[in-house]
Parts: C-alpha cells; sequence; structure tokens
C-alpha cells in the first residue's frame, strides 16, 4: 500500500525522485559494464603494484596505495553519476563548457609546470588535471548541442558551430603542451559528429581537412621555416616511423618499450625478472609506458587479459549506445566510447610501435589520480544512461 | 526539455516495471517523439564496433608478432641492455736497454674520472661540482668540460680526467664522495721512468688516442677511450707493448650506474717488454757529454759560444747499426705527461714556450737538421776519389784563402773562399788535408766536382747519396728527418720568380761556389747527426752502409722466476755494401786518424792521449740562427769519429748547437761516450786548440 501511495504522489507531484529509486537503478545498471570496469580496474592495481615495487625506496606500496584511494574516489563518482540524470547535462551544457574553458585557462594561468607543460592545478593534496575531466565534459556538451540540432544535422552550419565549439579546449590544451589530449579531444569530437549523424559527404571533407591539416603541421610548415610542433613532439609523432634513425635520441622510449613488450614474450618475465622495468630502461612505465611494463611482467596472456577487458567495455558502451533514451544520451555515449577507443589505441600502439609517442594515459591503469576519476566517471554517466534507457527493455 | 524526457521515461515505466500493458493509454500531447535507433545510426553504431575490432584486431596481431613470435629476439636484447662491457687496462710491457735494465716501467696509480650519468644534471651544478674539483686535482675546468664533451652522451666508460692523484687527494675525495657525484677514483698503471730525464725523446710517452689518429687506428681495434703510445718507442712500438685489455661485464641500470661488481670475462693480458739497443750507462754518459759540451763551450773564449744551449750525441755500434745513445737536448722527464701538471707541460706542447726553452720535446739526433761542416769532408775525399778527380798522393796547396778564377784569369765575383786558417800556406797530401783540416784543399777538389763535363752528371751528391745523405736512414723511431742533400736540380726546383723576383734567375743556377762550398759541408746541406754518425760507422766497418735501429726484441716480461723469452727478434737490417776501393777507404782512415793524433791534429788535444786510438774529424758548421737575443749566423760545433781506429766497435757523432769550434764542445762531449764505453781516460788533459 505504502509503495502505491508513494507512486501515486510521485506521479501527482510530477517530478521524479531520485533517491526512491535507488532500488530499482541499481537493478538496472550494467553489471557487466560494471563488472569489466571493475576488473579493468583491479586488474590495473594488480599491475601496478608489480610494477612500481621498486620505484619509491622503503616503500614499495606507495603508489599502489595512491591509485586505490582514487579509485575508491573514481567509484564514489560513478555512483553519483548513475544517479544523475543525464538530461542535466544537457539542460547545463553551456555552464559545463564555460567552466571547462575557464579551468583550463586558470591551467594556463595558474598551472604548475612539470616536465615543461603546465597541466595540472596543485591542490595541495591532490594534483588535478582538468583536461582529464574536459574529455567527458567536451563530449557532454558537444552531445547536448548536436542533439538540439539534430534536424539540422546535415546543415554545414552545424557541423562548423561544433568545431568551432570543440576548437577552444582543443587549442587550450594543445597549447599547455598536451598533444594526446589535443588529440583525444580531436578524436572524441569526430566521433561526436559521426554519430550525430553528419553527412558522409561533409565527413569526408573534414577527414580531408584533417589529413592536409596534418601534412602541413608536420611536413609542409616545417619544411617552409614555420614549425608549429615543439621539435621533440614533432620527432615523437613522426619518430615511430624510422625508428632506427636515432636509438639514443627521440626514439628511445619506443626502441626500449618494444624491447620491454618482446622480451614479456608469451607468459611474461614476472615482477623481478621484468628488468626492462625494474633497472628504469623503460622510461615513465608507471604512466604513459605503463602497458609495455605490463607486457614485460605479465606477457602476451596477461596483455590479452587486458585488451579484451577494455574490448568488453566497448562492447558494453555500444549496447549502451544503441539502447540510449535520447539522442543526447546515444551522441554522448558515443562520444565517451570513441575517446577511451582512441586512448586506448593510441597508448597501447605507442609502446608496440606503431603509433606516434604522445603522453595519453592508458585508462583504469595508468598512475594517475584525474584520469582515473574522470574516467570512472564516464562509466558512470553510461550506467546513468544505460538505467534510463530503453535496452533495458529488451533484456527483461 | 529535461521534462519531456523525464515524461516519456515515465510513460513507459509500468511495462519496464512489469505491471501490464499500457498500450490503452493515449499518447500524451506535446511530448517529442521517443528516441528511436534510426537505421542510419544503427548503421554508425555498427561501423564504430568494427572499427573497435579492427583496432584490437591490429594491436592483437602486432603483440602476437612482438611477444610470441618475435620474443626470444626482444629477450635477448633486453638482458644485453643491462650489461655494460668494461675494457680492464692491460698493463703495458716494460722497455729495456740492452743488458735488461729497466728504462720505463709502470707504477700502480690511483685515476680520477667521471661518470657522466652521475654528475648533476643541472648545468650550473656540474659547473660548480667540477670547479671544486678543480681546486683539488689541479685540471683545468675547461679540459675536464672538453674531455666529457668528446666522450658525448656515453655513460658506460668514464671519463678519466687525471691519472695521478696523490694519496692525500685520493684520501680528500674518497672522504667526501657524498659531495662529488659522479666522481670516482680508480686504479690505473702509469708509466714510470726509473732513469728519470734520460732518453726522454727516444721513449715517447702514452696518452689517450687523439681523434686524429683514432681514425687510423680504430681498424686495428683500437678505442676511443684506450691510450695509446705518442711519438718515439712508445708508438712505435705500441703494438707489442699495449698487451690486450681484458673484458668485465657489469650490470647497469638505465643511467649507467652499476648494479653489481666488476665479472670478469676475459683475463687482460700484459704487453711484452721491448728491449732495446740503447746502452742506458753510455746513454747517461752521451747525456752528461752534451752538458758538458755546452759548459766547455761557455767556458771557452770563442764567438758566440754564449748561445750554446743544446745538442746531440749519436753513439752507434758501426758493425751493425744498433744504436748504443741516442742523446738530445734540452731535454724533459717523460713523468710530466703522467703527472699532467700544466707547467711543466707547457714547453712540451705550447710552441711559443717550447721556443723559449729551445724545443726540448725535438729530438736531435733524428729530426735536427745542421750543416755538416767539416765533417762532411770524408764524404768529398772518398767521391773525388773514387771519381778520380784526385789521388792519395796528389799535393795540393793549402792556403789562406781560395780563388775561382774565369777563362780571362780573372776572379769571379763571390769566387774568394777563405781558409779557417789564415796563416797556412803549404802543400799538402789528402789525409794531412784532411788531418789538419784544409779548407782550401776541399775548395780544390769542390771545384773539380763544379768543372766536369755535364755528361758526368753530379757524382758528389751521387756519392753523398750513396753514404745516405738526403734522406731518412729508416730508424725505428717516428719523426726522423732526411735532411737535404743540395743538387743543381734542386736548385733549379726550388729557386723561383715567387722566391726572388728579381734575383730568381740567378739564384736558380748552380754556381762554383755550390760545389765548393758543399765539399765541406756548407750551404745549403743539411744532415742530421744520425745520418752522419752512420756515414762514419761506413768509414769504420768497411763501407757497409747499415740502418740504425734501436729496437732489439721483443721478449715475455720476466718474473722472478723466469727470465724472458725472447719471442721475436729485430734481426739488424741488411747493410748495403758501397763499392769502394779498400786503398782509398784506408787513405781517409789515415787522416781520421792523423785529426785525432797528429801535432796538426784538430782534436788532438783531446783524443790525443786516449788509451785506445780514436780517430774522427772535427767540424765549424755555419748556420743562421735565430735564438732570443740573436739572429744570424752561429758556429755549430761537430765531432764525429770511431774508436778503437783499427777495428771499430763504436762511432759517435757530436753536435753541439752555437758551441763554436768542433774542438771546443763536440770533442769533449764525444770523449765523455769513449771513457763510458771503454771505462778509461785520457792519460793526459790537453787544451782545446782553436781549429775547424
Amino acid at each position: 500500500m505504502i509503495e502505491a501511495v508513494d507512486t501515486r504522489a510521485r506521479g501527482l507531484r510530477g517530478r521524479r525522485n531520485e533517491a526512491v529509486e535507488a532500488a530499482s537503478v541499481v537493478r538496472r545498471l550494467d553489471w557487466i559494464l560494471l563488472a569489466a570496469t571493475g576488473a579493468l580496474v583491479a586488474y590495473g592495481l594488480w599491475a601496478i603494484a608489480g610494477i612500481t615495487r621498486h620505484d619509491v625506496t622503503g616503500n614499495a606500496n606507495y603508489y599502489v596505495v595512491r591509485q586505490g584511494v582514487y579509485a575508491s574516489l573514481g567509484l564514489l563518482a560513478l555512483v553519483v553519476a548513475v544517479f544523475v540524470d543525464p538530461e542535466y547535462y544537457r539542460r547545463y551544457r553551456k555552464q559545463i563548457y564555460v567552466g571547462t574553458l575557464g579551468l583550463m585557462v586558470i591551467v594556463l594561468l595558474a598551472g604548475a609546470v612539470t616536465r615543461g607543460s603546465k597541466r595540472w592545478l596543485d591542490l595541495g593534496f591532490f594534483k588535478f588535471q582538468p583536461s582529464e575531466f574536459g574529455k567527458l565534459l567536451l563530449v557532454l556538451f558537444l552531445a547536448g548541442m548536436l542533439a538540439d540540432r539534430a534536424k539540422r544535422i546535415g546543415d554545414s552550419k552545424t557541423v562548423l558551430t561544433a568545431i568551432g565549439f570543440a576548437a577552444g579546449p582543443i587549442f587550450l590544451v594543445f597549447v599547455q603542451p598536451d598533444l594526446g589530449t589535443a588529440m583525444v579531444y580531436t578524436a572524441a569530437l569526430a566521433g561526436v559528429l559521426f554519430l550525430a549523424g553528419t553527412r558522409w559527404t561533409h565527413l569526408a571533407i573534414l577527414g580531408g581537412a584533417t589529413l592536409l591539416a596534418a601534412l602541413l603541421v608536420l611536413w609542409i610548415l616545417p619544411a617552409a621555416g614555420h614549425p608549429v610542433l615543439k621539435s621533440y613532439q614533432q620527432q615523437r609523432v613522426v619518430g615511430f616511423m624510422h625508428r632506427n634513425d636515432d636509438p639514443r635520441g627521440a626514439t628511445y622510449n619506443v626502441t626500449q618499450s618494444i624491447n620491454a613488450v618482446g622480451a614479456g614474450g608469451a607468459t611474461g618475465r614476472g615482477v623481478k625478472g621484468a628488468t626492462q622495468t625494474n633497472l628504469n630502461f623503460l622510461p615513465e612505465h608507471a604512466t604513459d609506458f605503463v602497458f609495455a611494463s605490463i607486457a614485460e611482467q605479465r606477457g602476451f596472456v596477461g596483455v590479452s587479459i587486458l585488451l579484451l577487458l577494455y574490448l568488453l567495455v566497448i562492447w558494453r558502451a555500444l549496447k549502451v549506445m544503441a539502447g540510449a533514451r535520447d539522442a543526447f544520451s546515444a551522441i554522448a555515449a558515443g562520444g565517451i566510447v570513441v575517446a577511451l577507443l582512441f586512448q586506448v589505441f593510441i597508448n597501447v600502439g605507442m609502446t608496440v610501435g606503431i603509433a606516434p609517442i604522445t603522453g595519453i594515459p592508458l585508462p583504469f591503469v595508468s598512475v594517475g589520480g584525474s584520469a582515473m576519476i574522470a574516467n570512472l566517471l564516464a562509466i558512470g554517466v553510461l550506467e546513468a544512461i544505460y538505467v534510463r534507457g530503453t535496452g533495458r527493455r529488451r533484456r527483461y | 526539455m529535461a521534462s519531456t524526457g523525464v515524461r516519456a521515461r515515465r510513460s513507459r515505466r509500468p511495462s519496464t516495471n512489469g505491471s501490464g500493458p499500457r498500450t490503452f493509454m493515449p499518447p500524451t500531447p506535446g511530448v517529442a517523439e521517443p528516441f528511436r535507433l534510426t537505421p542510419q545510426i544503427a548503421l554508425r553504431i555498427a561501423i564504430l564496433g568494427g572499427i573497435a575490432i579492427a583496432v584490437f584486431g591490429v594491436l592483437f596481431f602486432r603483440l602476437w608478432a612482438l611477444q610470441v613470435l618475435s620474443g626470444p629476439q626482444y629477450l635477448h636484447a633486453a638482458v644485453n641492455n643491462q650489461l655494460r662491457s668494461i675494457p680492464l687496462e692491460a698493463p703495458r710491457g716494460p722497455v729495456l736497454d740492452r743488458e735488461g735494465r729497466t728504462i720505463v716501467d709502470n707504477r700502480a696509480a690511483t685515476a680520477v674520472e667521471l661518470w657522466t650519468a652521475d654528475l648533476p644534471k643541472k648545468w650550473s651544478a656540474r659547473l660548480k661540482e667540477l670547479q671544486r674539483l678543480s681546486k683539488i686535482i689541479n685540471v683545468p675546468v675547461a679540459e675536464m668540460v672538453g674531455e666529457l664533451k668528446k666522450r658525448g652522451g656515453d655513460p658506460a666508460t668514464p671519463v678519466i680526467v687525471q691519472e695521478s692523484v696523490h694519496r692525500e687527494q685520493a684520501m680528500y675525495l674518497q672522504e667526501r664522495a657524498r659531495d662529488f657525484p659522479g666522481v670516482d677514483l680508480a686504479s690505473t698503471y702509469l708509466r714510470n721512468y726509473p732513469y728519470q730525464s734520460l732518453a726522454a725523446q727516444v721513449l715517447g710517452n702514452v696518452g689517450l688516442i687523439a681523434p686524429s689518429q683514432y681514425q687510423h687506428l680504430r681498424s686495428k681495434g683500437y678505442r676511443l677511450s684506450d691510450k695509446v703510445g705518442q711519438g718515439g718507442i712508445e708508438a712505435r712500438y705500441d703494438a707489442y707493448l699495449r698487451g690486450k685489455d681484458g673484458l668485465a661485464q657489469l650490470r647497469v641500470d638505465a643511467l649507467g650506474r652499476p648494479r653489481s661488481g666488476l665479472i670478469t670475462e676475459q683475463t687482460a693480458q700484459p704487453g711484452e717488454a721491448v728491449r732495446l739497443t740503447l746502452d742506458m750507462n753510455l746513454q747517461r754518459a752521451a747525456e752528461r757529454g752534451i752538458l758538458a759540451g755546452i759548459a766547455a763551450a761557455h767556458g771557452s773564449q770563442c764567438v758566440g759560444c754564449w748561445a750554446a744551449d743544446g745538442g746531440a750525441i749519436v753513439a752507434l755500434d758501426p758493425r751493425d747499426g744498433s744504436i748504443l745513445a741516442l742523446a738530445s737536448n734540452p731535454t724533459f722527464k717523460p713523468s710530466v705527461f703522467s703527472s699532467r701538471d700544466p707547467k711543466k707541460l707547457a714547453p712540451l706542447l705550447n710552441s711559443r714556450v717550447a721556443r723559449k726553452d729551445n724545443y726540448p720535446a725535438l729530438d736531435r739526433a733524428i729530426a735536427g737538421v745542421y750543416p755538416a761542416g767539416s765533417t762532411f769532408k770524408p764524404v768529398t775525399a772518398l767521391a773525388a776519389l773514387e771519381e778520380r778527380l784526385v789521388t792519395p798522393t796528389e799535393p795540393i796547396a793549402c792556403t789562406g784563402v781560395y780563388h775561382v778564377y774565369d777563362k780571362q784569369g780573372n776572379v769571379i765575383p763571390g769566387g774568394t773562399f777563405k781558409n779557417w786558417d789564415p796563416f797556412v800556406s803549404q802543400q799538402m797530401t789528402l789525409p794531412t788535408a784532411l788531418g789538419a783540416s784544409c779548407d782550401t784543399y776541399f775548395y780544390e777538389l769542390g771545384d773539380r766536382f763544379y768543372k766536369l763535363p755535364a755528361v758526368r752528371r753530379h757524382p758528389f751528391q751521387e756519392w753523398a747519396a750513396r753514404f745516405g745523405f738526403g734522406h731518412v736512414t729508416g730508424v725505428d723511431l717516428p719523426g726522423e728527418l732526411p735532411g737535404l742533400l743540395p743538387t743543381p736540380e734542386w736548385r733549379k726546383a726550388t729557386y723561383t720568380r715567387k722566391t726572388d723576383a728579381t734575383e730568381w734567375q740567378v739564384d736558380r743556377l748552380w754556381k762554383p761556389g755550390d760545389s765548393i762550398q758543399l765539399a765541406i759541408g756548407q750551404k745549403d746541406l743539411l744532415v742530421t747527426p744520425l745520418q752522419m754518425a752512420r756515414f762514419y760507422a761506413l768509414i769504420a766497418n768497411g763501407g757497409r752502409l747499415v740502418q740504425p735501429h734501436i729496437a732489439a726484441d721483443v721478449e715475455e716480461v720476466s718474473t722472478r722466476q723466469a727470465p724472458g723469452r725472447v719471442l721475436h727478434s729485430f734481426a739488424p737490417p741488411p747493410a748495403p755494401t758501397v763499392k769502394l776501393d779498400p786503398l782509398y777507404l784506408d787513405v781517409v782512415r789515415q787522416g781520421l786518424y792523423q785529426a785525432t793524433h797528429a801535432s796538426y791534429g784538430t782534436s788532438t788535444a783531446v783524443f790525443g792521449s786516449f788509451p785506445i786510438p780514436i780517430a774522427g774529424k772535427t767540424g765549424t758548421a755555419e748556420k743562421s740562427v735565430s735564438i732570443p737575443g740573436f739572429t744570424g749566423k752561429m758556429d755549430q760545433s761537430e765531432w764525429c769519429g770511431y774508436a778503437p781506429a783499427d777495428a771499430p766497435t763504436i762511432t759517435v757523432c757530436a753536435l753541439i748547437e752555437n758551441g763554436g769550434h768542433g774542438g771546443t764542445a763536440a770533442a769533449p762531449a764525444a770523449l765523455k761516450v769513449f771513457e763510458a764505453y771503454f771505462k778509461t781516460h785520457p792519460t793526459q788533459v790537453g787544451v782545446p786548440t782553436k781549429s775547424d
């Protein structure tokens, strides 16, 4: 009876009461996506524990403990995100956009300089990297914008407007400088446009323009004496294509990374035997090159498990998209999936020498609080879309 | 817009709640069409899924290729990554004299080395550390930075900046190791010279391979961090002396920091001993002889003798050409190359300081070129005899002046040549002319050579060339100079419009004066003391042109238990015989004996009373010199000879720069060598006379 009263009361009031729905939300969650994400995080923590064992003298668990704390915070963010109706993101997308831009400007003005780039806001207890959250926020904003103009999606004006809005954050990240994240933003933009239903001709033109821009930036302008990228960026981006030119210089990282991956063999060298990681031949082995370390310690079997987990997450995310309640949710989910896929591919590809070297962390695994929390938050958004989506119906 | 979504959801909720079908409910007006998966979006999601599959497919394929197919190869690379090969320095072989006395060996020393990887990364901090280090080990910062730069980014091999620190310096650094990251002490071998400065120029030194040398030597297995013989014996016989470096392996991390002790893979093979033909006692006598000669010059009243400041002595065994002593003065202590004291090294490396100190690094015995002066007269005599321009018994007037006349009987311009003794007027035969060193006698011979018809070509120079002048002797020491044997062709080629715009056509002619002055070893002729010694050895041994050599053999390093086994013996190089009439040779020998024993002999005062008969010739060669405080012609004091006169076993040539007359400085210097060789002294000490 109480239930009936309650239902009626809500209906009478004409507004949602999330707290009351908690139980049903939990029941409707995509447990496979959650389990896959949880497995990824757990696998990541386990891998980090082995990789960073020798990094901080006297405290073998330094990184894994910190990373665990971040994962817990991320879990909290995920839970909160599940209960927030994605509709709010759409409604407040302008605030989201302005807030994102504002944070990035603050980073440029007051950010802590680490290894030559300003990416972090030092909050004392935590080094906050807004660009990691920007991936999600940009996707939400663009999805909202494109969903509102769904009818005019065929107009080139709509496409150009989306690009114009995305250009702001991309530029601000690029000048940090953080080429990798700028590339992720661009990929997310492309994904969002693609899934929003942009015309194929427009997509083709954009693809051609991107290719031309890449040629300009990497080849034509430097040749004409106007380099756009810093020389280390240029070398990293192009260096993976001809690796043997300069084994001590720009391509040192890739060479050592490939050595580490290859040395792992089928079953890995174990934590103790992984000399590439333990003796620091592999640079950044807890962050950008974490995949190479896992490959060295755990072998082909270990990385296969990891990649299959990613594939599982991406498959479930595609399901979320397909069962989304509205255009906004679908596009947002699509943007999240594309960004995730892009990050995994570029990061893993970089460690095995088939993608340029850019500082993109491996989602859910690389040591880093902002990325971990932002990625879990993104999963939370996916879940929020899922529980409110139509896909549920077909499953039960 | 949010509300529409919410409402749309609410309308569906009953069905998801399973509370029955809601089909009878009418659609709410104004509610947006619920989102439907259009075929277009579905296609795009499918494409995205396909891309995801493709991406993962590529990654799996690549990982399979790397890890499973090429895994072992990369494992090998990863294992090698952490192993650094460190060469183990082989102790260099000793250098021995002919009696087996050690001239050069090794001593253990402490070297200061820099490990690039451990030095402060910040340039300013690194510079500060090097400045502090510089004060302790006396090595300029610029030099250390230069060495670091030269080696580039190689973190695996240290850069040695100072090879011999004192115990106190080493202790200081050891105690403050924390303040000097990247600075390490290592034991090394340094060359040790028990005879101090003796034979310094002959021995050479050992130093880091120079980039220019590395280009030649890299194909022979030398490394950029190797030490290699620089000059002298050390360079010439480096292949034997250097031994073979061993190899150790070291586990290192990415920064090149050692993570394990040295694991010896291959032990170092010490270098072999090189035995020289030098006799260190004789060498000492020779070097002291030069000093005695210089002192004698300073003590005499002769013009310009104040400037006597250097010299050379060569002692040869005329029978096989082995070098018994090879002295050059001024000299230095080779050990300064180990201590790297910039002040002491300056005279050897800095050309300006070297000039001030009269070039101590120059080995005057093989690379100092001088006019031969009267010591060249036996060449003239033998050539003239062999060419039948004179007979041993033909008397020729020895006068104060010699004139060259033209066909009309007038003295040609520049045709007047003075004898060193203006008061003599006497007929002389060849031995007497040699003994008294009569210039006009030899002027006449020179003139006879000049007047030979063109078909006879230049027999004088041909004989001189046969006696070894004008080209290197081929001694087994680097840096030998050939000197200069002037010929008409040489004059023609040397003097062109460029050398003298107005007189060049006169300059390029071979004139009577050229032959006449060559006859007494003057004008353009340049010889090294070693060439002279070789020629006097030819007189002494009956006409064989021996090749001077200094290395006797290569041996195993002897230990207390076992003497060194000879591994490779350097046989005396073949000595071609110059076809000479024994009678003529005998005449010249007679003349050389008279020069040291006759009343009119030019060095009788020095050698006349020596118990063993010595034969030899003085020389006073005018040379244009430019020394601090004087520029002009200076007399170079020379003496060459051999003993015992009847069956010579030693040939000595002495030269004192700016030492005045031959009998004044060079002859007493040479006497010191004979005294040491025969272990005896002259019974009477004569006063050197003014002589040529």
